[in-house]
């Protein structure tokens, strides 16, 4: 294995260079600050990065720094007026809402350890998406509150992400479209907004800030310094709940353990008091999909946005690049951007098509063919934690079948609300949200691109962070096809290189979308393409909130094409898709992983 | 208890929606084939067939479809791929993915198309064969 030394410019306070360390250096220790938690460590050497610790840490300082900006500002609001039938808080109602759902995003005593915020996966220099470089290029999914139990996928970018509307079986179009996560099982069929209940899920996921009740954040709540503005928007006394003198201890005991005996209310609460605690974390996901909407966060403030409006001229790249997301690169058939492809330098659009704000989404889910990726932590977890916690029993016997395991309320994803959608599972097997394109370039002041040779900061793409950076990523669009192997990850034949002229199979061959695969585009297109989609990046008409507060190291050298190939590792053989999986009626067809023959 | 009902930009937002998915054309009264069928890719592995026609509208999402088989009067098996329409777009182009053919093997096939409803777009196309490698 290539064990390459990457130099990084170390930024933020100190100037100069420091040393990537190479990933198959010591193995993290198992020491946190404060007290000696047991720590989970399933992983062979090399899984985990060797400064996990530090990096989390770090983060955990910028959440803390943007928490109180985000506290300062609070303090600074003039408080909104009560008024009207039905009652609306007048002037500063919009303003007080999005600055409590900010409160909370960055808290980070949402957890049992009190170790981890929303923003620890998901910071605004990262356009909201995964903020540790080691941890984009290997483990590709983020540690939660039990150090070092960790999810399966990416940390989605949730800019834009309110905009998706409820999960919903389009019956002209034949097709699903809305919710949020990847496989979309963030539904809204409740609350009416997918992006509130989004919120409702990390709290209490075992893999992430791992509560084991939902009543925990209504307990955190009434004891944060912003419970007055709580008060204030969501009532008095809606945090006037009894909690008895346990909650504590229940509170700070990861979800999954053992000792709750697979009960998910262990909070002892009368009915009312139960049905007050449901009602905070109801507004819980409400207030912080207010903040999610606001123009702090889904700022409609791209290169892209001011060209719309004949304010900005895109240069000659940007535009070809343009061209070809709509014409020969196919893009805009699922990252809609409702307009016409015949564009000459310096027109405004005038398609009848146009809508003024697009979201490069079509809200729906497709299979692009993402090969497995086999640095994806959850693999790895097949043994129980300190807990007594199996994260995922089944190790490379699982396979992420998306919106399909949604549908039949699979391991992994969530309950299916709505019985008549299941018998479409096998039509949707392998299928992940499309993705908006807005801010997938958007990265930190100091290392403003996320492409080699940079200085760039290292972000991972798909829902397995297969790719590691969007010229790879335009680049499978364009050859996945042609460059097809019958392999795996990490056994591209000699002679060839990985992500380049060698893809691996796809993870689900089942309803593999052809919409891209063999564009023809010459290397100068890809690029343009990327040029492009780095116009999608917020920021540009005025600052990016909280985008400075990066404090990490950029990286340098190197060159997009082959980004992080070093650190790809060989697939083990797989073994058959559990049966809990793929087992699960109506079965995807054909069965999915009958074992390749290496 | 008083109930205070804020006027949240979520509630907003989510009723009245940015119409934003897949946008949806006509459906063309014949769709017929402009280019192809012709084999785009042949490995051990992995046949790609494909076909272009003018831009079929209806659903978004449409399926190509390859009936094969290794005897031309028996094409037995089938073989479907999905892809998305661009509505600016004046042709579409359609490709399917055909695995675990048998290696040096003379196949024959007609290819067709559906939207995702089922409905077929009502295509006539030849018999063509190829070998695999
Ligand atoms: C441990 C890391 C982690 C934490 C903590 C975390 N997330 Fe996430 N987030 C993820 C991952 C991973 C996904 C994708 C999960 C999937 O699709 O299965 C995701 C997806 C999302 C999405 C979906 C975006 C979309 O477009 O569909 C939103 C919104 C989001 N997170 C917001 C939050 C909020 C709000 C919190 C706190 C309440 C939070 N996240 C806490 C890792 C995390
Ligand atoms: C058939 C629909 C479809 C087409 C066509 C398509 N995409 Fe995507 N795009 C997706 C889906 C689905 C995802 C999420 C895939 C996954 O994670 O497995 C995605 C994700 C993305 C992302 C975000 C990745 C991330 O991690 O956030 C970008 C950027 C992107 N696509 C750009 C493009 C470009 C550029 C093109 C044209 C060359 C294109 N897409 C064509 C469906 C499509």
């Amino acid at each position: 294995m290539k064990c390459r030394t990457l130099v990084a410019v170390a930024l933020g306070s100190v100037c100069g260079f420091a040393l990537w360390a190479s990933i198959y250096s010591p193995q993290v220790s198992a020491q946190t600050n404060e007290s000696p938690k047991p720590v989970y460590n399933p992983y062979p050497k090399g899984i985990l990065p060797p400064d996990l610790n530090s990096e989390i840490a770090r983060v955990l300082r910028e959440v803390d720094l943007v928490e109180s900006r985000a506290i300062t500002r609070w303090h600074n609001l003039k408080p909104p007026i009560l008024t009207g039938q039905p009652p609306v808080l007048k002037n500063t109602g919009t303003e007080a809402t999005e600055t409590l759902g900010e409160l909370m995003m960055f808290d980070k005593h949402i957890s049992p350890d009190k170790n981890q915020a929303c923003a620890s996966c998901h910071m605004p220099y990262a356009g909201f998406s995964g903020p540790i470089p080691s941890v984009n290029l290997t483990m590709i999914a983020y540690p939660g509150t039990v150090h070092f139990r960790a999810g399966k996928r990416t940390a989605q970018r949730h800019t834009y992400s309110p905009f998706f509307p409820v999960l919903q079986y389009n019956q002209e179009d034949n097709l699903f479209f809305g919710g949020n996560f990847w496989d979309s099982r963030s539904t809204g069929y409740l609350l009416r907004s997918p992006d509130a209940q989004q919120a409702q899920g990390p709290p209490v996921d075992t893999q992430e800030m791992g509560f084991p009740d939902t009543a925990c954040v209504a307990f955190r709540l009434a004891h944060a310094v912003y419970r007055p503005l709580f008060e204030e928007i969501w009532g008095k006394g809606s945090l006037d709940i009894n909690f008895p003198s346990e909650t504590e201890q229940i509170c700070a005991t990861p979800g999954g353990a053992a000792v709750f005996k697979g009960n998910t209310t262990p909070v002892p609460l009368s009915p009312s008091d139960r049905t007050l605690a449901n009602t905070a974390y109801d507004h819980w996901g409400q207030s912080i999909a207010s903040y999610q909407q606001s123009v702090q966060v889904s700022a409609f403030s791209s290169k892209f946005d001011a060209f719309l409006v004949g304010k900005y001229t895109m240069t000659a790249d940007e535009l070809a690049g343009f061209k070809l997301f709509n014409g020969k690169g196919n893009c805009n058939s699922c990252h809609v951007d409702g307009r016409g492809t015949n564009l000459t330098q310096g027109q405004i659009d005038t398609s009848n098509t146009a809508q003024v704000n697009p979201l490069f989404t079509c809200f729906g889910s497709a299979n692009e063919g993402v090969p497995l990726n086999p640095r994806d932590a959850f693999y790895y977890q097949d043994k129980p934690d300190p807990y007594g916690f199996t994260p995922n029993p089944y190790g490379f016997g699982y396979v992420d079948l998306g919106l399909g395991g949604f549908l039949r309320s699979g391991f992994g994803s969530a309950p299916n609300p709505n019985a008549s959608w299941r018998k479409l599972a096998p039509t949707v097997d392998g299928q992940m949200q499309v993705a908006t394109a807005r801010n997938a370039a958007l990265a930190p002041t100091q290392c403003s691109t996320t492409e080699a040779p940079g200085p760039y900061f290292q972000k991972e793409f798909f829902h397995n962070g297969y790719m590691k950076s969007l010229k790879q990523l335009v680049h499978f669009y364009n050859t996945r096809d042609k460059y097809a192997y019958p392999v795996l990850s990490g056994h591209c034949p000699a002679g060839t290189t990985e992500k380049v002229d060698c893809w691996p199979v796809p993870e689900v061959p089942n309803n593999v979308d052809m919409t891209t695969g063999n564009l023809g585009l010459t290397d100068e297109e890809e690029n343009q393409i990327v040029k492009f989609l780095e116009t999608l990046s917020d920021g540009f008409t005025r600052p990016y909130r909280n985008r400075d507060t990066f404090t990490g190291a950029c990286m340098k050298g190197g060159s997009a094409a082959t980004q992080g190939n070093e650190f790809l590792i060989p697939t083990p053989p797989l073994p058959p898709c559990a049966s809990a999986i793929c087992g699960v009626a109506p079965v995807p067809n054909p069965p999915i992983r009958p074992p390749l023959s290496e | 208890m008083n109930r205070v009902i804020l006027l949240l930009a979520i509630s907003v937002l989510s009723g009245s929606l940015l119409a934003q998915e897949s946008p949806r054309t006509k459906k063309a009264p014949h769709v017929r084939i402009i280019q192809g069928p012709k084999i785009e890719l042949a490995r051990q592995n992995l046949t790609i067939i494909r076909w272009t026609t003018n831009n079929p509208g209806g659903d978004p999402v449409h399926y190509g479809i390859v009936h094969y088989g290794t005897s031309p009067g028996k094409l037995l098996e089938t073989a479907q791929s999905p892809i998305r329409l661009d509505p600016d777009h004046a042709s579409a182009v359609f490709r399917v993915r055909l695995d675990n053919l048998k290696t040096r093997t003379t196949y024959y096939y007609r290819v067709d198309s559906i939207e995702a409803s089922g409905e077929r777009d009502g295509l006539t196309s030849g018999l063509s064969h190829f070998s695999t490698p």
